[in-house]
This record gives C-alpha cells, structure tokens and sequence, in this order.
C-alpha cells in the first residue's frame, strides 16, 4: 500500500475507534454500551496490527475485547434478567438541575484541557529523536535470551519480574472474587446446533493454544494469548451450560492457580541459590526454563480468567448437573 | 545484603501461595512468614547503613533492560515499619478472625499485600512501580470487602475505581516519561530529566494519580468509608502502610527523580491541600461518632502534615537545615504509621469486647480493658505530637523550617491541626475512662492486645527517644 | 516526527480524555469501568504509537511488552470491580 491509502486507511479507522468510544460512552442502554465496547476493542486489535504490534493485537482481541466483553454482558445480564436497564445519559437528559449542567461542562473542559496538554507533551516528546538504546539493546542481547520474538524475551527474560507480579495481579483479584461469593449459576443446557458447535470449538480452542504457547518463542503468541484461548474455550463450555467447563476440583484447582506465580518463583529463587541473580537465567537453559514458566502461567491465567467469568469459586459438577436436571424439570 | 531484597519480596509472595495450598495450617505459615520477612527488612536496614545505597539488578542485565531494586535510607526505614507493622498486624489477625471461611481467605490476601508494599518501596523502575502500585490497590481493596457487609464492599468498589484511575494517570505519565526521555530506570531518569512540557505533564499526571491514592484533601473522600469498614487489622495497614506508599511515591518522585524540574508554586499548591487536609480531617475528627471513623479523619489530617513539609523543603538551600527538615518529615510518617496501626487495632479489640465503637457509649472501657486504652492513649501523644514521640521531633522540624524560610502559614496550620488533634484525642479518652473499679488483669486477649500496646509503644517513645539514627540513615540517598 | 505517530498519537490523547470524562459523569457502575478500560486503551495506543518506527522497521518491542502487561492488568481490576458490584447488588436485593 502506497502512503496516501495507508493514510486514507488511517483515517477511517481512528474516526471508527473514537466513534465507537463515544457511542459506546454516550449509550444510555448499558448492554448496547457494552457491545460496542467490545466492538471498539476489536477495532483496537486491528490498529494494533496495523502498527506492527501482533502480540499485542493477539492479546487485545482475546482478553481487552473477548474476556472483558465476557465478564461486562454477564455483569448486565446479573444485574436486570430479562430487560436491559437504561440508565439517564449524562448528556440528554433535560430535567438536569443546573448545577448538574455546570458540573457537567466544567468536567468535559477539564478533560479536554487534559488532552490538549498530553497532547503538547506528546508532540514535543515525537519531535525529537527517538531514544533507541533500549531497543538496541534488546536485539543486540536477543540471542542471549532463549526466544528470538522481542517481546516474548521482554516479558520473560529481560523484564520478568513485571511479569511474575503480573501474575500476582491476577492472583490477588480471582482471590479477591473468591471472597465475595460462590460462583453464578450456570446457563441452560444449549440445544442441538449450539451444541454441536461447542463440540469442535473446543477442541480447536485448545489446540490453537498450545500453538500460540509454543510458537511464542519466535512468533507472535505466548503464554497471554494462549491462556485467554484456553479460558474462552471454557467460557464456551460454560455458555453451553454445560457443568464441566474444565476446572480441576479442590487442591487441584488451588495448585493450578498457583502455578503460575509458583513456577516463576521456583525458577528465580533456584537460580538464586546456584548463585546467579534472582531469574538470571544462564543462556543454554533460557529457552527451556521460559517455555517452562510460559506453560505454568497459561494455565494459570485459563483457570484465573475462566474463575473470573464464572464469579467465584465453583460448585462441584454434581450440584451443577443436579441443578441443570431441576431447571429442565421446572420448564417441562 | 542485597539478596535481602529479594527475601522482602519473594518470601511474602511465597508465604501467599504457601497459605493458598495449605489453608488449615495458614496462621502459623502466615506468621512465620512474617517473621522472616521482618528479619529481612533488619537485615536490609543494617546493609544500607554500613553499605550506604544498594541496587539489585534482576536478571542481571544492566539497569534500562531490566529491573532494578533500589534501598536506600527512606525506604530501608519504611520497610522496617512495614514489616513491624504487618508483623504486629498479623499476631493480632490470627486471633481477630473468627470464621474459618474468612480467615482462608485472608492470609493469601494479607501476604501479597505485604509483597505489594515491600515490592513498591524497592522498585527502582517506573513501570514496575505502576504494576507494584495496581498489586497493591487490588490486594487493599480485596481486604477491605472482607467480611461482606454492605458498607465495606461499598467502601470498597469506591476505593477500587478511585484507585483505578490513578492509575490510569499514573500510566499516562509514565508513557509520556518513555515517549520522551525512552528510559524507565528512576536512576537514569534522574540524570537526564529535565524542566520541559514532558517532565511536567508525565509528572503533573503521576502526581495527580498518586494523590489519588494518598488521598490528600479534595481527593480524600473515598477514605474514611473505607478505612471505617474494614476488619481492623486491614484497617491498621491500609491507613498506616497503604496511603503511605503513595505518599512515599510522590516524596521519591518530587525530590529524588525530577528534583530539578519541581517548582515552588507547585510545591506551595501541595503545601496548601496539605494545610486543608490538616484542618478539615481534624475538624472532622473532632465530630465523628465513632472511633473508627475518627480514626481514618486523623489519617487525613495526618497525611496533610507530611505535604506541609513540600514548601519548605523547596524553600530551603541545601544543606544541614535541609536535611534535619527532611528528617522531620520522615520521622513524622514512621511515627504516624506505628501510632495508626496501633489505634485501629487497640479499636478493634474494643468494638470485638463492646459490640460498637461509638465514642459517646465507650464509657469505662478503661476499666475493662486497661492495656487496650493504655495503647489509645499513647497513639494520642504520637498524633497530637507530644513530646516524647517522634511526632513532637516531626512537628519540631516543621515549625523551625517554617519560621526559617518565613511561611508563617504553615506554623499557624500546625498549631491549629495539634490543638485540634489534642481536642479529638482527649475527646475519646474522656469517654473511655468511667468510674468503675480497676479490675485485677491488665492484659485480657496477649495476642490482640500486645501488638497494639508495642505498636502505640514504638510510635510514643521509641522513635522519639532513639531517634537520631533516622537522621543518620537518610543521609544515604540513592 | 512521523504522521503515523503524530496521527495515532493525538487520537489516543482524545481517548484519554473521553474514557476520563465517562468515568467522573456517569452514575452506572458498569459504564464507569467500561469508561476505565477506554482510558487504558488510550494509554495504550500511546504506547504504542511511540513504538512505530515506520512501515518496513521493527518496532520498540518494550512498549509492547508493558501494553500486554498493561491488558492483564486491566481485566483482573475489571473482574475484580464487577464482583464486587454484584455482591453489592446481591445485599441491596436482600433488604
């Protein structure tokens, strides 16, 4: 593509992004807020492609518009079954008092002073030349590193410790959900087409992530993208209604959840006793140990996403199903 | 040494996970944990003050390619108090919580709290602070819903989205530094920052999301819900130890990072909020119905305090005033985070034996619990800033550096917010103390009530009797 | 300086600001944490803005790495936040 249809290009997509921002803001139907929230982080994924960030783009569509979409519609659903609610928009509504207005005014000019100031800081910061230590710096210690993908060797090699308190993030907020409460109550048990759908999807799901863990190394992929694969293959499973969505039970479930942080700690601190630095990896082992730590933190971010979408811990699969069999008997 | 500061992080951490898989036996790996940690952070402090500043590089790539833990004297002292704290905090949990259910949940969230503070006081990395930053907003705001009364989860979802945006801001900011300057490392940042359109906006931005956080006046209004409705020892580390980090932050930042890009109106605004915070968390200290609640307004004003200090330390040239000025401030917020944490837990133990934590129903809790009500009263002296406390040595500095650069408002903000405090402090013990017999033991429950009693204790007396090596020790900077 | 990044850039300052003024005016709690997530993906593109380098270049791959962090982050407070909404909606039903 020559420059102008690139820009062209451009064009359309940002004004599509930011219209759907507002549109999706300005909604007063909070579920039609949140399908073109979802359409807008879909959007985003291709501006992320279009800038050269695959990874990126992988994860955004997975988890910034997938998951996040997953866990806003059932936090609608649970709020008003049924109906959507609407709510009174900021903008539209008349009645308004006037000190509401003038609040209102005051908010936006302050927000958009806010852009036209980031925006100054961001122009002066483009103008001069850009600061390439860092990514030379990263090519030049690529192969010392175990992965030839950079960002791959960013996030498990030369930033790891962002990385396993990422992981701790995770930990800390499916800990937090667990606290609040069981798990919702599964979906009805889906009819034939469904059904058969889910029993391909699945599978598909599955094996394409193990894909993007493996191929993480030296392509766009990795241990993000791969785990949300594997929790929206149990979202669909759970979408299907059916009580086995692939969360172990009990002690196993906890070790799952674990792993992730658990192995990176495993590593970093064995490192540290054969007197290297803490997660100073010596480079002949680099690759194996990053896919190492990878394949224990996908699984715990399928099970901590999955936790996430189901709303606390699960029932076990005998009360599901005896529930399911109550809900069929109730609509016979 | 330097390995210590790996322990500070990775043995909270692990003790989390060791709680999370081992739920029956999770008070005493908890606790032992704690302790190990806490030996850490003593080992951390003495490695500073023979070493002077240590690093770490993780990974072992240079500091820019990787992440590199940094201690110097502020934050060795600040990770001493938090250990002692959460330490103190965690004897008192293992008898507070009752329910099993709760209890299961807790330790795991308690501990990855503690990883979070310890891992923010050693980062020496901007984004790494953002992720040390989101760990510990979720962890606090977890803890806060414990227990699932409508009030705390309330609270808490406020908490969540106030934190939530700050840090959003935070982020910003932190773009803009890379965009700009293309490096995270706070070592480097400080060498090459400098007074532009960039350094402002990122550090108005990070500013602006930490106050958030640290909740200074007008952006204090998430705090006393929150901090009123968590079980007590979430309370005692969230008002102690949680607003304190940001605070530490926005200290790290304005002085160390960007020394050379702050100016002195933007100090003087920071002065002013904090002069507001003083005033209005006094005064509405001094009306609160309840102990809790009062006690987070007294965090508010306490808060205000150490923004005082902006002005002033911008105002001074550098050199022996400077840095007795800076001291001050220190020892002010170590005593604030002892007395703090050892008043929520000396409240808490009230509102467990009396069923209510109203301050007009209190009468003759003395009586029946005299060391709980001991543990008030010193809290007291260290928030009001009598001498022998470390806050008296705080106030002291404040009002020299004041008269010194002649900000007289300053002076007159202290005097005020002390005599204020004096009012809210003398209010609860007036209350507290009735006219029934003494009974025959001091001490009822040793676990709840020993960690409030040391804790009151450190902030009272210790620190402000032993106190002169916190001068000594801020004398290694980074 | 790049139009690209100029482009990009400026944009993602615009969805900066949007998802702030979402978050401060509306009263629904969803439509605040949806507002939350557009400020972050403002931050993001800004990031990753800054990264491109042109049409046949590598891109930075750090700011990449912080923007994935920065998703992670995102959904686990996302998650988070919308538990503690249905507790509080579960205790008000029970009233």
């Amino acid at each position: 593509m020559n420059a102008t249809s690139l820009l062209v290009f451009d064009g359309l997509l940002l004004c599509s992004i930011v219209g759907l921002a507002w549109a999706s803001l300005a909604s007063h139907d909070e579920r039609r807020g949140v399908i073109l929230f979802i359409a807008f982080g879909l959007l985003l994924a291709v501006a992320w492609g279009r800038l050269l960030a695959p990874d990126v783009a992988l994860a955004e569509a997975a988890i910034g518009a997938g998951l996040s979409g997953a866990l806003l519609l059932a936090a609608v659903r649970k709020q008003s079954p049924g109906s959507s609610r609407t709510h009174a928009n900021p903008d539209r509504n008349r009645s308004e008092s006037g000190a509401k207005v003038v609040l209102q005014w005051l908010v936006t000019l302050l927000c958009a002073a806010l852009a036209g100031t980031l925006a100054w800081a961001l122009l002066h910061a483009l103008s001069s030349t850009p600061h390439d230590t860092l990514p030379r710096a990263i090519s030049d210690n690529l192969v010392a590193s175990g992965v030839s993908n950079p960002v791959t060797a960013v996030l498990l090699n030369f930033r790891a410790y962002d990385t396993l308190l990422e992981l701790a993030v995770l930990l800390t907020a499916v800990l937090g959900i667990f606290a609040l409460g069981q798990a919702t109550a599964g979906y009805q048990p889906a009819g034939p087409v469904f059904d058969g759908l889910v029993r391909w999807l699945v599978p598909v799901l599955i094996l394409t992530a193990g894909y993007l863990l493996w191929v993480g190394a030296h392509a766009p992929g990795g241990a993000f993208q791969a785990g949300a694969t594997l929790a929206a293959a149990g979202v669909v499973l759970r979408l299907a209604g059916r009580s086995r969505i692939g969360l172990p039970d009990g002690f196993a479930l906890r070790i799952v959840m674990a792993a992730g942080v658990g192995v990176f700690l495993l590593v970093g601190l064995t490192l540290l006793l054969l007197g290297r630095s803490f997660l100073d990896y010596p480079p002949a082992w680099a690759s194996a140990l990053i896919l190492l730590i990878e394949t224990a933190a996908m699984l715990s971010i399928a099970a901590t996403l999955l936790l996430a979408f189901v709303g606390g811990q699960p029932q076990s699969a005998g009360v599901t199903a005896a529930a399911n069999r109550q809900r069929e008997e109730i609509s016979r | 040494m330097t390995d210590a500061m790996i322990g500070l992080v990775a043995l909270p951490l692990t003790g989390a996970l060791a709680t999370l898989l081992l739920p029956r036996s999770a008070t005493a790996v908890a606790v032992g944990t704690g302790l190990a940690t806490t030996v850490a952070a003593g080992l951390l402090l003495f490695g500073v003050a023979t070493q002077g500043a240590l690093h770490y590089e993780i990974g072992g790539w240079n500091a820019g390619l990787g992440i590199a833990l940094r201690a110097d004297g502020l934050s060795a002292l600040l990770l001493m108090m938090t250990s002692l704290v959460v330490l103190a905090a965690s004897v008192y949990a293992s008898a507070y919580f009752s329910a099993d259910s709760t209890r299961d949940r807790f330790w795991p969230l308690w501990l990855l709290l503690w990883t979070s503070l310890n891992a923010l006081l050693l980062s020496g990395d901007l984004f790494n602070l953002y992720v040390t930053l989101e760990l510990l907003g979720l962890s606090a705001v977890a803890l806060a819903a414990l227990g699932g009364k409508r009030a705390a989860v309330a609270a808490a979802l406020r908490y969540l989205l106030v934190g939530l945006l700050g840090s959003m801001m935070f982020l910003a900011g932190v773009s803009l530094i890379y965009a700009g300057y293309g490096t995270l490392d706070l070592a480097m940042l400080r060498r090459v920052v400098e007074p532009g359109p960039i350094a402002w906006t990122a550090l108005a931005l990070m500013t602006t999301g930490l106050l958030l956080k640290t909740a200074l006046f007008p952006l204090h209004f998430w705090l006393p819900p929150a901090h009123a409705s968590a079980p007590a020892p979430v309370s005692a580390v969230l008002s102690a130890l949680v607003v304190k980090a940001a605070f530490y932050l926005v200290l790290r930042l304005w002085l160390d990072v960007f020394a050379n890009v702050v100016t002195p109106v933007a100090a003087n605004l920071l002065g002013l909020l904090g002069a507001s915070a003083v005033l209005w968390g006094s005064w509405r200290a001094l009306q609160a119905e309840r102990l809790k609640l009062l006690a987070a307004y007294s965090t508010v004003a306490q808060l205000g305090y150490l923004f005082l200090f902006f002005p002033l330390l911008l105002a001074l040239p550098p050199g022996p005033t400077r840095d007795l000025a800076a001291g001050g401030l220190v020892m002010l917020a170590l005593t604030h985070g002892f007395a703090k944490a050892g008043l929520f837990l000396a409240i808490g133990i009230i509102q467990q034996r009396c069923g209510h934590d109203t301050i007009r129903d209190l009468d003759g809790t003395a009586q029946h619990l005299p060391a709980t009500t001991f543990a008030i009263a010193l809290a007291g002296v260290a928030l009001i800033g009598l001498p022998p406390s470390g806050a008296f040595l705080g106030k002291w500095q404040l009002l020299a550096g004041a008269v010194e650069t002649g900000q007289w408002l300053w002076l007159l903000v202290t005097a005020t917010g002390s005599l204020l405090a004096t009012a809210y402090i003398f209010r609860v013990l007036g209350h507290a103390f009735g006219h029934r017999p003494y009974p025959n033991q001091p001490v009822t429950v040793a676990r709840e009530e020993w960690p409030a009693l040391l804790l009151a204790a450190m902030a009272a007396l210790v620190l402000g009797l032993a106190g002169a090596p916190v001068w000594k020790l801020l004398e290694i900077g980074i | 300086m790049m139009t690209t990044q100029v482009l990009y850039g400026l944009t993602a300052c615009v969805i900066v600001a949007l998802g702030l003024r979402g978050a401060l005016l509306h009263a629904s709690l969803l439509q605040r944490v949806v507002a939350i997530n557009v400020m972050g993906a403002g931050v993001f593109m800004l990031l990753i803005a800054v990264a491109y380098r042109g049409p046949g270049l590598p891109p930075d791959p750090l700011p990449h790495a912080l923007v994935l962090t920065g998703i992670v982050v995102a959904v686990s407070a996302t998650a988070l936040a919308l538990a503690l909404a249905r507790r509080l909606h579960a205790e008000q039903d029970n009233d």
